[in-house]
């Protein structure tokens, strides 16, 4: 029977926009809207009281230990520096943490780059390689010469399905992704290494430019040998 | 109204039986035909065909839903590309469902519903495979063909050269060192297409009672002799007029000049040999300073006609 009901078309029902003189106010505003809207005055209005009324009823002589370890500046309140918070053997523990996590990481990744480029040959693209005919005579060298330049581009893959396509861009795009991202971290690891080793003991002194044997636009240091016993 | 079919079906029926029961509940007392129970049965139905038409039930069908990697031939005969999340060399696999050296598989469903198996040929791995991708032009190991593989080492290659030759070629695979002859080994126990020979290629005698005429020689030695290791083994087992494939690592030669000297020297001291190379290609994305050199042996002179 609601079969049949549904098959009887029946009047459209339409909301009623915002009048157009009044399209300068936004679209116009529903009931639920509107209790939407109240409550959430209605919360702000009562957490404004609880406050005002905490603030009324304060003892002036209670004592609290934000009054010891903050201050406000400017009316701001500012808790007191934690500048020496950690030990330097703390703080060297965690840095070296730190590298180790970055350590794992770049590792992981290169295994997952290491994989994808298994799967991805760019068979699509012409090889960036050297490739040498020999021949015996000039004759012959010709005759390879015009071979080569009638034969075409590899890639003769026209009837690949448009999703299969998607599905070998995005893969290129992952491998690129992730080859930026092993860079990024082999840079962080030997900033980081070299701030460890700058942190030890040791007489070193930074290489002026000229000084530098292999030029690169970062710092190089040099220790001083030290004789070990 | 709707005749359940396969598995859409199925669960549109599931849906229809759920329905009455709460038409029972209701206080009608008739059971799965109630009231409301046959109002819903033609709706979930429909749904569940719905679903099942755009999901599992799909690969059948072709079109929707089909395969994910679509396998087209290489220029050279027994390689294939496979296209899909990769963009790979494949060759068809000897050996369905098992993997040499951990390498990925992909298996394509054909027209007539056959399954067929590609294992991803890493050109990392494999010299031969870089080679092909950096544009060789013939590397004349095909379906049918007998080859002389030197240096096979845990057989990784040698896998793929016996899935190109098939079933009616032949690859000897020598390797010297034992502890990659053994999984050379277990490797050939699946193939029946590989002869494992743990043998110094230097000596190919040792090995005649073995070997039979070939067609190609792959050699991979990387030793400082190794154009005379090959010169040693065509001579005993190449037929006149057939092949060769020769990778070079310029490192282990000379390693004090530069590679593209170390190629020429290796090509002229193959000429000295009656093999007559036909072309050279680095492999360079893959593998530094390699070159592979494909040529032929004892090939019968031009004649000097016109």
């Amino acid at each position: 029977m609601s079969s049949l009901r549904n098959a009887v078309p029946r009047p459209a029902h339409k909301e009623r926009p915002q009048p157009s003189s009044r399209k300068k106010f936004g679209v116009l505003e529903k009931h639920k809207d509107y209790v939407e809207r109240a409550k959430a005055f209605h919360t702000k209005q009562e957490t404004l009281r609880k406050l005002r009324e905490k603030a009324a009823n304060r003892n002036e002589d209670e004592f609290y230990f934000k009054m010891i370890k903050s201050k406000t500046v400017g009316g701001v309140h500012r808790p007191v520096n934690e500048d020496n918070k950690y030990t330097q053997e703390e703080l060297i523990l965690m840095k070296t943490q730190d590298m180790g996590y970055v350590l794992q990481v770049l590792q992981s990744e290169k295994k997952k780059v290491e994989s994808l480029s298994a799967t991805l040959h760019s068979t699509g693209n012409k090889p960036a390689n050297s490739h040498v005919y020999f021949a015996e005579d000039r004759e012959e060298a010709k005759e390879l010469k015009l071979e080569h330049s009638k034969r075409e581009n590899p890639s003769a893959s026209g009837d690949v399905p448009a999703s299969i396509k998607r599905k070998t861009e995005r893969s290129y795009k992952e491998l690129e992704a992730r080859k930026a991202r092993v860079s990024q971290l082999e840079k962080i690891y030997m900033d980081m290494a070299l701030t460890k080793e700058l942190q030890k003991n040791g007489r070193k002194r930074k290489l002026r430019p000229d000084e530098i044997v292999n030029p690169t636009n970062r710092p190089v240091y040099k220790w001083r040998a030290e004789r070990k016993r | 109204m709707v005749v359940p079919r396969g598995r859409g079906g199925s669960g549109g029926g599931f849906r229809g039986g759920r329905g009455g029961d709460r038409g029972g509940r209701g206080g009608g007392g008739r059971g799965f035909g109630g009231g409301r129970g046959s109002d819903f049965k033609p709706r979930g139905g429909g749904r569940g065909r719905g679903r099942g038409r755009g999901g599992r039930d799909g690969g059948r069908g072709g079109m929707k839903g089909g395969s994910k990697v679509v396998v087209e031939p290489h220029r050279h005969d027994g390689i294939f590309i496979a296209k899909g999340k990769e963009d790979a060399l494949v060759t068809r696999n000897l050996v369905p469902g098992e993997a040499v050296y951990n390498e990925k598989r992909v298996s394509v469903q054909n027209e007539d519903g056959t399954k067929v198996e590609y294992r991803i040929w890493n050109p990392f791995r494999s010299k031969l495979a870089a080679a092909v991708l950096g544009g060789v032009d013939n590397i004349w190991i095909k379906p049918g063909s007998k080859v002389l593989y030197l240096g096979a080492a845990s057989g990784t290659t040698v896998s793929h050269v016996s899935d190109i030759v098939g079933p009616t070629g032949v690859v000897y695979a020598v390797e010297f060192s034992h502890r990659s002859g053994r999984d050379l080994v277990n490797m050939a126990k699946k193939r029946t297409n590989v002869i494992p020979i743990i043998e110094d290629a230097r000596h190919p005698a040792k090995y005649r009672m073995l070997v039979g005429m070939v067609d190609v020689i792959f050699s991979d030695v990387a030793q400082p002799d190794q154009a005379r290791i090959l010169a040693l083994n065509a001579s005993y087992y190449l037929k006149a007029g057939g092949n060769f494939v020769i990778s070079i690592k310029a490192n282990c030669i000379d390693s004090t000049v530069p590679a593209e000297t170390v190629f020429m020297s290796e090509v002229n001291k193959l000429k000295a040999d009656q093999f007559k190379p036909s072309e050279q290609v680095t492999l360079e994305p893959f593998e530094r300073d390699h070159a592979c050199v494909v040529g032929g042996y004892r090939m019968p002179k031009k004649k000097k006609d016109a």
